[in-house]
């Protein structure tokens, strides 16, 4: 696949050149196959096979691009493509800032995140997975829910400037299972990522399920009053948040235009709890990641928070060129973020319940639909969701209805987070609009925070 | 170049399918340029081709996508096998409910197609918005345009015919600055329905740069504002975000596959229930709410859906009274047959896919409120004890079965007395869905109302992005809890 998708490259490179046009070529390539459920059936069963061209021609303090979705073999449409980016070119205003066409001084290629195996996994096998992962679970009240997404993405990307590419493939699925009560109205979820067919694991869906199951038909329903609380994060609402600090954190280019917590003086201060490390690289099991960017840089693993303290923003090398910095290979299909680990040995739900707590615990595991209240404040808004727990002081277990928090990431992040688990996760953050993108965070398996403030408590789960 | 399409949907019938459509997009363009502090930092055009073939084999769906004209005849099977797949697994058989089938056309309404518009044009038109953005008190100016042509072929086992071409224009303004504080503020600007049509003609410049020019002056307003009182009053909401508190809590959680719980695993569900149609008070006898994809010149209005199902104008809460759904074939016998009783009488119109590439889903047509009788926004202030006055949809927040909800915006100023006061800043509200609605006290009359564009509804997994409308006047809404 790879070779084929750098082959038309070439072809299309060498018919860019003949016309002294001056562009980046990528081609993108996806076979996606999701299942989706509801229900207790399958809803949907869904394949597609898409590819996508991407022609960004260079010139003087200007850029064009075009666009293409069609078959991989159509190279006439293609070629219409570069024309089109040319013919564009002249028409577009200058810019303030000279654009740097990516020059690959070698061929990079990375096929070792593709599993074949899991990329082409079939009905049959996500059928399998499911009923593996929800034996025994559901009843006429309880129906299983969810989404089984699997499939495999090419790209390669080269430009004029030399003939050498980067490609990479990788295989990946991500797998939401819910279980829902039509009678009560609430919902449990159970979530896995996968990069490889070994990864995949139904039992651990399924015993997740069953504690979380057991938990929300036993124990008492409660509506939490207004105000402070101590709160648990799973990975999912921990990977919200740091996926939120990454960006209104650490982009160079959100900082420049105000939208950032964070000021170029604050480089080399403390700006966030002792506790927290965030790296990002490829040395991130598990997230996708990525060895060379589109201007064929080799990627390292470098902590841009160090333990509280902000090391630098990250530049692209379009934010670079317009801001004058320099980039720092982050020119990506997608990035890989990691919240380091810390020290407290509270690794799951079950422990956490088990744990002797001197004070009510609000486990949350799951944010809902979080927006931006103001992105210079780094003020969060959220709902909780999927199988939140009260776990008393006493040792007592309740179901609690969902809350609203609005926060800031310097306080979840900072003055307010109590602990982290000493065992990482990753936590798939793909995303299913446009193309195959895989993408995922590693983050520590709960996170601690207290005087998180209950703004709004519900009277439904 | 004519493709056998009614050759493919024929085999599989022979096959033994029971329904099957494909929908082939020949060519769609696209167009995209943003300009940010004057620096046109993207400026791209797209084309794509494909189709994508739906296939209900003993009750149960498949559905194959490919981009590769070359693979029709595999793609039809992949879909056909990804029926038989989906069969091993499946507690209720999906049936459809019946349709007229049509053979019929539908053109959007524009005058000039933004694909014929020079690009120097095109590019200038940028500039001169962006030059009156450049004020005192802006630190960041951005300009966004996108553009959409596409034609789509639908045919289906039924017989059905139908061809859409649809054009879409959306521009965008937004602009930053920084308050007393060190904190953002912003303003942003998405125009309304303008007219009759929606092509390059409404992108009149003199109309964008008196935007631009009240942007300036409402974003200088704020940044010179204290912060808004955190405290409960009425809040009186202009179209440009009551159309977004519509959408979110009447036209998410009326969708009917929301209700069923489809959308459990991703987008959340719904507080409404089967048992609640004909009965729910949902807001105060002055909110009367419709799905109407037949009005005139909206994203949500396209002739047919992609069930071949004609356009319709549909009830969704009759004087507070909850009466209606957002519908499609499927949903409504599913429905009926847990209400045990035909309560929908038939598909809505309003399953829509995103691309060739996506399933049709219960999406939004143009969930609109209808006018009132309280006057105008002046007329609803000197009404108005205490209050505040928000606009723009800043940023938004919704519980999961729509039951809650979050909303920050970007101006607002207080009201006391019937009397307007002065602006606040970081403004946002918040409150359950139910309470809310049966809140409403005053609803503008029709010089209030307008119909918002919304140019990206995510909805779905595989996730798709729709476009639609919603008509809405200025209203009010007591006992509300502000302040961020």
């Amino acid at each position: 696949m790879l070779q084929q998708m750098k082959e038309t490259l070439l072809a299309l490179r060498e018919y860019a050149l003949e016309r002294n046009l001056q562009a980046q070529l990528s081609l993108h390539r996806e076979d996606s196959h999701l299942t989706r459920l509801a229900n207790g059936s399958v809803s949907l069963n869904t394949m597609e096979s898409v590819t996508s061209l991407s022609v960004t021609a260079y010139g003087d303090r200007r850029t064009a691009t075009a666009t293409l979705v069609c078959g991989l073999k159509d190279l006439d449409m293609m070629r219409q493509a570069v024309d089109r980016a040319a013919a564009m070119l002249p028409h577009a205003s200058r810019l303030s800032f000279q654009p740097t066409l990516p020059s690959i001084p070698a061929d990079s290629t990375c096929e070792t995140g593709y599993d074949a195996a899991l990329a082409q996994l079939g009905s049959a096998g996500i059928l399998d997975y499911i009923s593996d992962a929800a034996a025994g679970l559901e009843d006429e009240d309880l129906t299983l829910g969810g989404s089984f997404s699997v499939g495999g993405t090419a790209w390669c990307t080269l430009s004029t400037a030399t003939p050498h590419s980067v490609s990479w493939r990788l295989s990946d699925a991500q797998i939401t299972l819910v279980l829902a009560s039509a009678k009560n109205k609430w919902e449990i979820n159970a979530e896995q990522s996968a990069q490889s067919l070994d990864d995949l694991d139904p039992k651990a869906m399924r015993r997740h399920l069953a504690f979380l199951k057991e938990q929300y038909l036993t124990r008492e329903a409660v509506r939490l009053p207004l105000g402070p609380v101590r709160v648990v994060f799973g990975a999912a609402a921990t990977a919200e948040y740091l996926s939120y600090l990454s960006y209104l954190g650490l982009d160079g280019s959100a900082m420049k235009q105000g939208n950032s917590i964070h000021r170029e003086e604050d480089i080399g201060q403390r700006t966030l709890s002792h506790k927290i490390t965030v790296t990002e690289g490829p040395d991130c099991p598990g997230a996708f990641a990525l060895p060379t960017d589109d201007f064929g840089r080799s990627r390292g693993t470098a902590a841009w928070y160090d333990k509280g303290v902000l090391r630098g923003f990250i530049w692209d090398q379009g934010a670079a060129d317009e801001y004058a910095q320099t980039p720092t290979g982050h020119n990506l299909a997608h990035h890989s973020f990691a919240l380091q680990p810390g020290d407290m040995a509270v690794n799951d739900l079950q422990a956490l319940a088990a744990a002797p707590r001197d004070t009510d615990i609000l486990y949350v595991p799951y944010l809902h639909y979080t927006g931006v209240v103001s992105p210079s404040e780094g003020l969060i808004t959220g709902t909780s969701r999927f199988g939140a727990l009260l776990l008393k002081k006493d040792g007592a277990i309740q179901v609690p209805y969902n809350v609203r928090f609005t926060e800031k990431l310097e306080d979840i992040f900072g003055g307010k987070l109590l602990w982290l688990s000493s065992e990482s996760t990753v936590y798939n953050t793909s995303s299913t609009y446009g193309s195959r993108n895989p993408s995922a965070l590693r983050v520590p398996r709960l996170m601690c925070c207290d005087q998180i403030n209950v703004e709004i408590s519900n009277k439904s789960y | 170049m004519t493709h056998p399409w009614k050759e493919e949907l024929n085999k599989l019938l022979l096959q033994g399918a029971s329904y099957a459509d494909v929908r082939y997009t020949p060519r769609e363009d696209s167009a995209a340029l943003v300009m940010r502090n004057g620096n046109l930092l993207a400026f791209s055009a797209g084309s794509e081709r494909g189709f994508g073939v739906r296939v209900l084999y003993q009750g149960a769906w498949g559905f194959a996508a490919s981009s590769d004209l070359g693979s029709i005849t595999a793609t039809f099977a992949r879909a056909l096998d990804n029926a038989k797949s989906t069969a091993r697994r499946l507690s209720r058989p999906i049936r459809l409910a019946d349709k007229q089938v049509h053979t019929g056309r539908f053109t959007s309404p524009c005058l000039v197609d933004p694909a014929q518009v020079p690009y120097d044009e095109q590019v200038a038109f940028l500039r001169r918005v962006d030059t009156a953005l450049q004020q005192t008190g802006v630190e960041q100016r951005m300009i966004f345009l996108r553009t959409q042509s596409r034609l789509t072929e639908y045919y289906d086992t039924q017989g059905a015919q139908i061809v859409k071409e649809i054009r879409e224009i959306f521009p965008y303004l937004g602009i930053q600055g920084r308050d007393g504080d060190g904190e953002t503020q912003s303003r942003r600007y998405s125009p309304p329905r303008l007219g009759p049509t929606r092509g390059w003609e409404i992108m009149q410049a003199d109309f964008f740069e008196e935007q631009a020019a009240r942007m300036v002056r409402e974003l200088n307003e704020t940044l010179a504002a204290p912060k808004c009182p955190s405290d409960v009053r009425s809040v009186i909401l202009m179209p440009d975000i009551m159309y977004l508190q519509v959408h979110e809590t009447i036209g998410h959680p009326l969708e009917l596959d929301r209700i069923l719980g489809y959308e459990l695993s991703y987008a959340g569900g719904s507080f409404v229930r089967l048992s609640d149609f004909g009965a729910l008070r949902y807001g105060t006898d002055k909110l009367t709410v419709r799905a109407d994809a037949t009005m005139e010149n909206s994203p949500g209005s396209f002739g047919y859906d992609d069930d071949g199902v004609e356009a319709q104008n549909n009830l969704l809460i009759k004087d507070g009274i909850l009466v209606g759904a957002i519908t499609s074939r499927q949903m409504v016998t599913e429905a009926n047959d847990k209400m045990g009783r035909e309560y929908f009488k038939g598909s809505g119109g309003t399953a829509r896919a995103s691309s060739f590439r996506r399933t049709p889903l219960e999406r939004m047509t143009n969930i609109s409120v209808d006018p009132g009788t309280d006057g105008t926004l002046e007329d609803i202030i000197a009404k108005t004890e205490k209050g505040i006055v928000l606009s723009g949809d800043k940023s938004w927040s919704i519980g999961s079965n729509r039951e809650q909800f979050h909303f920050a915006n970007h101006y607002g100023y207080l009201v006391e007395d019937g009397q307007k006061k002065g602006v606040v800043r970081s403004c946002a509200y918040s409150g359950e869905t139910l309470p809310f609605y049966n809140s409403l006290a005053m609803v503008g009359d029709e010089r209030t109302w307008q119909v918002e564009f919304v140019p990206n509804c995510g909805k779905g997994m595989p996730s798709q992005t729709m476009q639609l409308g919603h008509g809405v006047p200025v209203c009010r809404f007591d006992n509300v809890k502000v302040g961020e």
